[in-house]
């Protein structure tokens, strides 16, 4: 069942336009991971999926009824969807407190809303807090009774900025294991953004990758900011980051001399081989594998190259090279392994 | 110094016996500035709250103007409140000079810009992300409103305290309005510049010694409540 249709939605501030989303559908039930660098249009994405921003442009459904932009009908549709924030805000009162604030607006008896704190803070482990003053509460803790907070409300969507973003490791794995759980028991839509390609491919049944507010259609991973330069033979260098120069045998059809801007590199056109075997120089890039690691029928292999190039590899491919973590590989790139996604001029 | 102890000690003797002019000397005060605060602070919390919270057009320029205003000496409020309800001005009709409602209406003048411009920076230090929680939580505007004031409560609160302190040691505004009748309108900071003229001292520290005493009380009160709250 779909959830959210978006078409042909804007985002302005001013003359900027933070997000530019031709089409985009979202099902009930599932777990989708938001992928994009700062600055990408996560968050405001976020938003307007929360009902707090309403976009400049475009059509949106939730649950198959358009959104309409008058204050009575937003109200209604917030009250299905929570947002928790990356760095989420505790009302100066108790942690019951905070947890009641949504259930004593929906008006919800004393009794049930005693109920249901109780079973919140027992589902993010919190129970002990229950009294405390909501302030005093570690980064966390905090994050956990933020989606407390939310939980109670039984929302049909929860939406969740960087949930893990600015706690410690023991934190990450019991939000990350919660948000699993909320999916699995209560058919609830989860929405996060993040950075970390790893953790959208561990808890996310989809993933969407924004680029410069658009949908773009990479898996966010070996996406950097980069120059092209062409070079002899009807070579075009890439530099990432102005640090890690590339190869790539022929130059990309349309490209003008020197183009700078976003550059994805497809992690399935990258052709890894062990060091002792033939290697040409002024083709090949060297690097030392970092990690690996199954996903699906694919090999995920990550080389530093002066930068994280991930590689994906078949099965057949990775038992015939038989990479290990701290081998030096070589790497060579596909001529149409790379793409420019945002290009603008280099800075003189 | 032995004059200054002598009416220091004279003072506190005067304040014990709770003499009776002394007593009216600051009900007047407290009558007085206790209503034009409430007056001041029913529209100056909104007034600011609506200023730091809506979007309004020429907000920058109202703010600079309000500041402006905190500067105001109660003599010209004094004087402009005087032409209105003077004999001759638009409000004589009403008889108001020389009464207590004359000199809670400046008293008015003089706070209202004070507790609009402290709730504006009260509700302006409150983080944006209060607001935007009530909103994913379920709020609309009113319980978005409450949850704001309530985060910025304690702002709000010392500006109603600080303005009290102005009216209640004011003596501009008093003087010009009130006329410093005996028993009437006179008030505690009027009573002090008398007993000054006249050369009695006793009554002017005794004075003194309860204005002292009721800012050092509130300051208290204030403390003790912004203290509860963050434990």
């Amino acid at each position: 069942m779909i959830l959210y249709t978006l078409s042909q939605i804007t985002q302005r501030y001013g003359k900027r336009t933070v997000l530019d989303i031709d089409h985009l559908e979202i099902e009930a039930g599932r777990i989708y991971a938001l992928l994009g660098p700062n600055g990408a249009g996560k968050t405001t994405l976020l938003n307007i999926l929360g009902f707090l921003e309403m976009p400049t442009t475009g059509r949106m459904t939730f649950n198959g009824q358009p959104v309409e932009a008058s204050r009575t009908a937003i109200l209604h549709l917030r009250r299905q969807v929570v947002l928790v924030d990356q760095h989420p805000i505790m009302f100066s009162t108790t942690v019951c407190s905070n947890i009641e604030f949504g259930l004593k607006i929906r008006e919800m008896g004393k009794a049930d809303r005693q109920r249901t704190v109780d079973e919140v803070l027992d589902t993010v482990g919190l129970r002990q807090f229950k009294f405390a003053a909501a302030h005093e509460l570690s980064g966390g803790e905090t994050q956990r009774l933020a989606l407390a907070r939310a939980l109670a409300l039984a929302p049909r969507v929860l939406l969740c900025d960087e949930p893990t973003a600015s706690v410690d490791a023991e934190n990450q794995a019991v939000i990350s294991v919660l948000l699993q759980q909320i999916n699995v028991t209560r058919g609830t839509t989860i929405i996060f953004t993040t950075h970390d390609r790893l953790q959208a491919a561990a808890l996310a049944q989809q993933t969407l990758v924004l680029e410069n507010g658009r949908r773009a259609a990479t898996t966010y991973e070996n996406s950097f900011a980069g120059t092209l330069i062409p070079g002899d033979n009807g070579q075009l260098h890439c530099t990432l980051h102005g640090k890690v120069q590339i190869p790539i045998s022929t130059p990309q059809p349309g490209c003008r001399p020197i183009r700078s801007g976003r550059i994805y590199i497809d992690p399935e056109k990258i052709t890894l081989s062990r060091t002792a075997d033939q290697q040409e120089p002024g083709r090949d890039v060297t690097g030392t594998i970092m990690l690996i690691m199954a996903e699906g029928e694919k090999i995920r292999v990550v080389v530093n190259i002066g930068v994280l190039m991930v590689v994906l590899m078949d099965r057949a491919s990775y038992q015939h090279h038989c990479p290990a973590i701290g081998a030096t590989v070589t790497l060579r790139f596909a001529a149409n392994a790379l793409t420019l996604l945002d290009a603008c001029d280099p800075p003189s | 110094m032995s004059f200054f102890l002598e009416s220091f000690s004279a003072a506190i003797r005067l304040v014990a016996s709770l003499d009776p002019e002394l007593l009216t000397i600051v009900r007047v005060s407290l009558t007085v500035s206790c209503i034009a605060t409430v007056f001041a602070a029913l529209i100056g919390i909104p007034a600011g709250f609506a200023i730091a919270y809506g979007q309004l057009p020429g907000k920058r320029i109202l703010i600079t103007i309000l500041n402006t205003l905190l500067a105001l000496p109660t003599v010209v409020i004094g004087l402009f409140v005087y032409t209105f309800i003077s004999r001759r001005g638009i409000f004589g009709p009403l008889d108001l000079l020389y009464t207590q409602q004359a000199m809670i209406i400046g008293q008015f003048i003089l706070i209202v810009p004070q507790i609009t411009a402290l709730t504006i920076a009260a509700v302006s230090r409150v983080d944006e992300r209060y607001r935007k929680t009530a909103k994913t939580l379920g709020a609309d505007t009113w319980q978005t409103v409450l949850v704001v004031l309530r985060e910025g409560r304690f702002g709000i609160g010392a500006a109603v305290i600080s303005a009290f302190g102005r009216v209640i040691s004011e003596i501009g505004i008093s003087m010009m309005l009130g006329g410093n009748i005996k028993g009437f309108t006179r008030t505690m900071t009027t009573a002090m510049a008398l007993e000054y003229d006249k050369g009695s001292f006793i009554l002017a520290v005794a004075l003194g010694l309860v204005l002292m005493t009721l800012s050092l009380g509130m300051n208290i009160l204030f403390n003790l409540i912004q203290g509860r709250s963050r434990r």
